[in-house]
C-alpha cells in the first residue's frame, strides 16, 4: 500500500518538474535549460537529498519510461509528413545520413576501443548520435548503460550546436540540405532546434536526418558491433 | 470527445509498438522493437493501409512530452557519478570529436550530392 502510494509519488513529482521546468525553458529559450538537463538534475538533487535509492525511484519512474517505446513509433508521423521532402531528395538525404550514422558510431566506438574501454562502455557511446529515446533503446538491446548512453547524447547535441555554425561556414556548407542533414544526423534534436535559426528547411531537413538516422543506425549498431567483437 | 479520439490514437500507437517488440523476439531481429513498430506504422502509412487522420493527434500528443520519458532514465546517471572523474571524462571527449566527424561527412556529402544532381539536370 505504502509502496504503491510511494511509486505514484514519484511519478507525479517527475512529471510536475518536468512539467514546470519545461515552462521555464519555453519562456527563455536557452540551450542550457533544456529540460531533460533540469529536471533529471533537479530529480538527482531531491533523491540524494531524501536518500532515496535510485531502485525505489524507479517503482514510480518506470510507468513513466513505459511510454518511450510508443512514443519512439510515434516518430513515424512526422516522418511521414515529410514524405516530400524527403521523396524529393531521397539520394543526398540517404547518402549524408547513411555516411553520418556509420562515421559517428564507428569513429566513437574505435577510439573508445582503442583507448581501452571495457565493452560495455563502447556499447553505450556507440549511439550517440541518435535521438534521446532510441540511443536508450538501441544501447539497451546492444548490451550498453542506456542512462550513461543518454549522457553522451546529450554531449553530442550540445558539441553539435556549439561547434556546429563554425564547423559549416568552415566546410563551405551553405545550402539547406547540407546544414539540415549535418546538424540533424550529428546532433538530433538539439541539432534541429539549432536548424531552426537557419530557416524552416534546415529545420525540416534536419528533422528528416534525426529520424532517418536513427533507423539507421539501429541497423548499423549491431553490424558494427559484431566487426568490433568478432 | 477530441480526449477519447486521443487516447484511443495512444492505445493504437502502443499496439504498433506490442507488435513491434513480439516482431522482434519471434525473429530474433537485432533491432529495438520500438524501431520495428516504427517501421510498422510508416510503411501502413505509406501504403495507405493506416490513414494519417487515425494516429495523427495521439502522435502528437505523445511527442509533445517526448523528453519526459525518458527523464527516469537519465536520472539512473546518478549511479555512476564516478565515472565522469577519471579516465571517463575522455569518453566524453571521444563523443565531441565523434560528433565533429559525424557532421562533417554528413553535411559535405548531403550537399555534394544534391549539388551534383542540379547540375545534371540543368546541364
Amino acid at each position: 500500500m505504502n509502496l504503491v502510494l510511494l511509486s505514484l509519488l514519484f511519478a507525479a513529482l517527475t512529471i510536475a518538474a518536468y512539467l514546470f521546468l519545461n515552462t521555464l525553458y519555453l519562456k527563455y529559450r536557452w540551450t542550457l535549460l533544456t529540460p531533460v538537463l533540469t529536471t533529471t538534475a533537479a530529480l538527482i538533487v531531491i533523491l540524494l537529498l531524501f536518500d532515496i535509492p535510485y531502485e525505489r525511484y524507479m517503482l514510480g519512474g518506470q510507468w513513466i519510461g513505459a511510454l518511450l517505446g510508443p512514443a519512439v513509433v510515434a516518430l513515424a508521423v512526422p516522418l511521414y509528413k515529410q514524405r516530400k521532402l524527403l521523396a524529393q531528395n531521397l539520394a543526398p538525404i540517404m547518402l549524408g545520413v547513411s555516411a553520418g550514422a556509420l562515421v559517428g558510431m564507428l569513429s566513437g566506438a574505435l577510439l573508445a576501443k582503442v583507448m581501452g574501454f571495457s565493452a560495455e562502455m563502447i556499447l553505450t557511446i556507440l549511439p550517440k548520435s541518435i535521438t534521446t529515446p532510441v540511443a536508450m533503446q538501441l544501447a539497451d538491446s546492444l548490451g550498453g548503460i542506456p542512462s550513461l548512453a543518454a549522457v553522451f547524447v546529450m554531449a553530442a547535441g550540445f558539441t553539435g550546436i556549439l561547434t556546429g555554425p563554425w564547423l559549416l561556414k568552415t566546410l563551405r556548407i551553405d545550402s539547406a540540405i547540407g546544414r539540415g542533414i549535418g546538424l540533424g544526423t550529428s546532433a538530433h534534436g538539439l541539432g534541429t532546434a539549432k536548424a531552426f535559426e537557419y530557416g524552416v528547411e534546415d529545420a525540416s531537413m534536419s528533422s528528416v536526418a534525426m529520424t532517418l538516422s536513427a533507423v539507421v543506425g539501429s541497423f548499423v549498431g549491431p553490424a558494427i558491433v559484431w566487426l568490433l567483437f568478432m | 470527445m477530441k480526449f477519447l479520439i486521443t487516447f484511443t490514437q495512444l492505445i493504437v500507437l502502443y499496439g504498433f509498438y506490442v507488435a513491434g517488440e513480439w516482431l522482434r523476439d519471434f525473429f530474433n531481429l537485432p533491432l529495438p522493437g520500438s524501431i520495428v513498430g516504427f517501421l510498422l506504422l510508416f510503411i501502413a502509412l505509406l501504403l495507405k493501409i493506416y490513414p494519417l487522420r487515425w494516429i495523427e493527434s495521439g502522435a502528437q500528443f505523445l511527442l509533445a512530452f517526448l523528453s519526459l520519458y525518458f527523464i527516469p532514465a537519465t536520472v539512473g546517471v546518478m549511479q555512476y557519478g564516478d565515472l565522469f572523474t577519471g579516465k571517463g571524462l575522455w569518453l566524453i571527449a571521444i563523443a565531441m570529436f565523434s560528433t565533429l566527424m559525424t557532421m562533417g561527412v554528413s553535411a559535405v556529402l548531403s550537399q555534394w550530392a544534391s549539388r551534383r544532381r542540379t547540375d545534371e539536370r540543368s546541364l
